[in-house]
């Protein structure tokens, strides 16, 4: 059995670290590039969301490096993600590869009986104790909140540096190096070095960068191929950027629903725009619009693939929140046919406008 | 008290029950007109681009009597059956409404679950405590309008022609012959008969999503995918005509599921948007037509 996954942000760094904790052979297929996008939207229904298209060509890399055991997270809100695992199995079916999937619900959906069952058809290629196996788990969870946290550092401070572009490189590193440990304690090891080496970057607190966040779907989002790239590219420019929803984020809310206690902070704070909860994630992009506005950023940038049903009615939403707070907004729309020219003549457009709203541009002088 | 009633979405459907509901309240009820060009232009002006058709055209029938009534009906209908949803845009759809269009009056969107016998009542009262405050008279007037709406059967049976063709998609889309630009009667023309969802028990419908690794949790992705394979593999149609709203996410999934269960059954996939050309549809029901006769001739 040799698992492979999709790949989502930081989580296959979680993921290769509890997969060589547990001794389970594993494939991690090559980061989304332009490659899987093209044979993604290939084989894939022509009308689907950008990230399924991305994650069947992450499948078939994988598949063509020996892969036979497919692991993905489904859902069964209103929005399109809880209907992936049935199309993709189809999908790739069809192309004639056979395959195991392991589609991991949450409970109460499938019953919490069969969702242990498929957990543990993961973990029985280990033949670690289960004490051991409890172990690596929390290991692999402080592995996605250590890589989240320098993630977020260093956008952070990269609009503080001094010498520029020394946050990306350090963080570029720590991506490398990470994948090139083989136990989860030499991840934990090499990313906390990192850390460290992040917070001895010398900065001017002087500095007023312009800081955005970034909000919207949540794939698209947190997988940097779907966007061109946008954190780095703002990094580049100087410009902080944050972004509230995580990998690690994904986790906590995901452990804290059955409780209500689930992101409070954004529930609070999206009630008066949109009280309910209408499936995906546009209840938490509206949230963290308004929270953004709050905590002083200076504009938010809204990431979302074509055709994404939750963020269309956040969209709607968002330009009253503009309106009402004095909050500038972009709205990216992503999909396989997204020219990069184009896409940063938007962006650049955009941190002009708060530039110039910050009044430290002596335009016609 | 002038209630605003848009006709749009599931408008065709359940216009029965509300309307019996609300006049045996004593509000006076105010629609919109038909869907014509100008409900459309309407709606595309007010809504954000990127929603799907059925929606801007409720934009435009919300946009055309929004200053004729004192309180507007916009229902968030959350889920029919258990853990059945309809789409994302339908329960942030009062949302988008107040953000797309100015000016607009009070609105009448506490929340739907229509499974439910207790949150049904919450929004009985809700909705009837605006206009009466006699719940007893709350109380007939849902027991009058849900036997008025049991006696009303929506549905287009033209099944006395040689072909017929299953006609699969929402009721929105169904229902509203602006939108699909007359569709029916464009195929009765051809000599095509068609049968939709309605002429099927729900329970074979609920049967056939079985086949299914995963429930699907859209209700009208399950009638979509249980009628058609049904009533293709029961040799209840010669072919499959599904009418769909460009860029509609639900039928980017149900599509294939279908085409996945039936492989090579003659299929036809209308797209339809603001901009959709009258003669490219004519010509495509044209052509499927055609290979239908001659297919019905060989077999």
């Amino acid at each position: 059995m040799k698992i492979t996954f999709p790949h989502l942000g930081n989580t296959c760094f979680a993921a290769k670290a509890v997969f060589d904790g547990l001794g389970i052979d594993y494939i991690i297929p090559p980061l989304s590039n332009r490659r899987a996008l093209e044979i993604g939207s290939f084989y894939s229904p022509e009308e689907i969301c950008l990230p399924f298209k991305i994650m069947i060509g992450n499948y078939i890399q994988s598949i063509k490096q020996g892969a036979d055991t497919i692991l993905i997270v489904g859902s069964c809100g209103p929005c399109r993600f809880g209907e992936y695992c049935e199309l993709q199995m189809n999908l790739l079916k069809k192309l004639g590869y056979n395959l195991n999937f392991i589609v991991l619900d949450y409970p109460k959906d499938i019953g919490l009986k069969e969702l242990m069952r498929r957990l543990l058809s993961i973990g029985s290629g280990s033949n670690k104790t289960s004490i051991e196996k409890l172990k690596v788990v929390h290991q692999g969870l402080k592995i996605i909140n250590l890589m989240d946290n320098i993630d977020k550092k260093a956008k952070l401070l990269s609009g503080y540096e001094i010498k520029k572009g020394q946050c990306k490189d350090i963080l570029k590193n720590c991506k490398l190096k990470a994948f090139k440990t083989t136990s989860p304690e030499e991840m934990i090891f090499t990313i906390k070095n990192h850390m460290e080496e992040l917070s001895k970057v010398p900065i001017s607190k002087n500095k007023k960068p312009l800081k955005i966040a970034i909000i919207g779907e949540i794939y698209t989002i947190i997988e940097p191929f779907s966007n061109l790239f946008i954190e780095e590219k703002l990094m580049n420019y100087g410009v902080s950027t944050a972004r509230y929803l995580s990998p690690s984020w994904w986790i906590k809310d995901m452990a804290l629903s059955p409780l209500k206690l689930n992101s409070l902070n954004l529930r609070r704070n999206s009630k008066k725009y949109l009280p309910y909860y209408i499936g995906g994630h546009a209840k938490e992009c509206i949230g963290e619009a308004v929270l953004a506005d709050k905590s002083g950023f200076d504009g938010a940038i809204q990431i979302f693939p074509m055709g994404c049903m939750p963020e269309i009615v956040s969209k709607a939403i968002l330009t009253t929140i503009s309106k009402d707070k004095n909050f500038p907004i972009l709205t990216l729309i992503v999909d396989e046919m997204t020219g990069e020219a184009g896409y940063i003549t938007r962006i650049e457009a955009f941190l002009d406008l708060l530039e110039r709203r910050k009044k430290n541009v002596l335009y016609g002088s | 008290m002038k209630l605003g009633i848009p006709k749009g979405l599931l408008y065709c459907k359940y216009h029965t029950f509300i309307e019996t509901f609300f006049k045996e309240l004593g509000a006076e009820i105010i629609t919109s007109q038909d869907t014509d060009k100008y409900i459309l232009n309407l709606g595309t002006k007010y809504c954000v681009d990127e929603a799907c058709l059925p929606i801007k055209v409720f934009h435009g029938h919300v946009a055309s009597i929004k200053d004729k009534c004192d309180i507007m009906l916009i229902p968030r209908i959350m889920q029919l059956e258990k853990r059945e949803f309809i789409c994302p845009k339908f329960c942030g759809l009062p949302e988008m409404i107040i953000n797309d269009i100015p000016n607009m009056p009070p609105l009448l969107s506490y929340p739907i679950y229509a499974f439910s016998k207790t949150k049904r009542r919450n929004w009985l009262l809700q909705a009837g405590l605006i206009f009466t405050k006699n719940i007893f008279k709350i109380n007939t007037a849902y027991k009058k309008a849900l036997r008025d709406q049991e006696n009303y059967k929506l549905s287009i049976d033209t099944s006395g022609f040689p072909i017929k063709t299953a006609l699969v998609s929402h009721p929105y889309n169904l229902y509203d012959s602006f939108t699909n630009m007359n569709i029916v009667k464009k195929l009765n023309k051809l000599g095509i008969g068609i049968v939709t969802e309605e002429s099927i028990n729900e329970t074979i419908i609920n049967s056939e999503v079985d086949h299914l690794f995963k429930k699907p949790f859209w209700h009208f992705a399950k009638n979509s995918y249980g009628f058609s394979t049904y009533a293709a593999e029961n040799k209840k149609v010669d072919g499959i005509i599904y009418i769909s709203s460009f860029a509609c996410g639900i039928d980017s999934v149900v599509i294939e599921l279908i085409k996945n269960r039936l492989k090579d059954f003659p299929m036809l996939i209308l797209k339809i948007d603001e901009q959709t050309g009258e003669a490219g549809f004519n010509t495509r029901l044209e052509a499927f037509s055609d290979m239908l006769k001659r297919r019905c001739a060989n077999l």
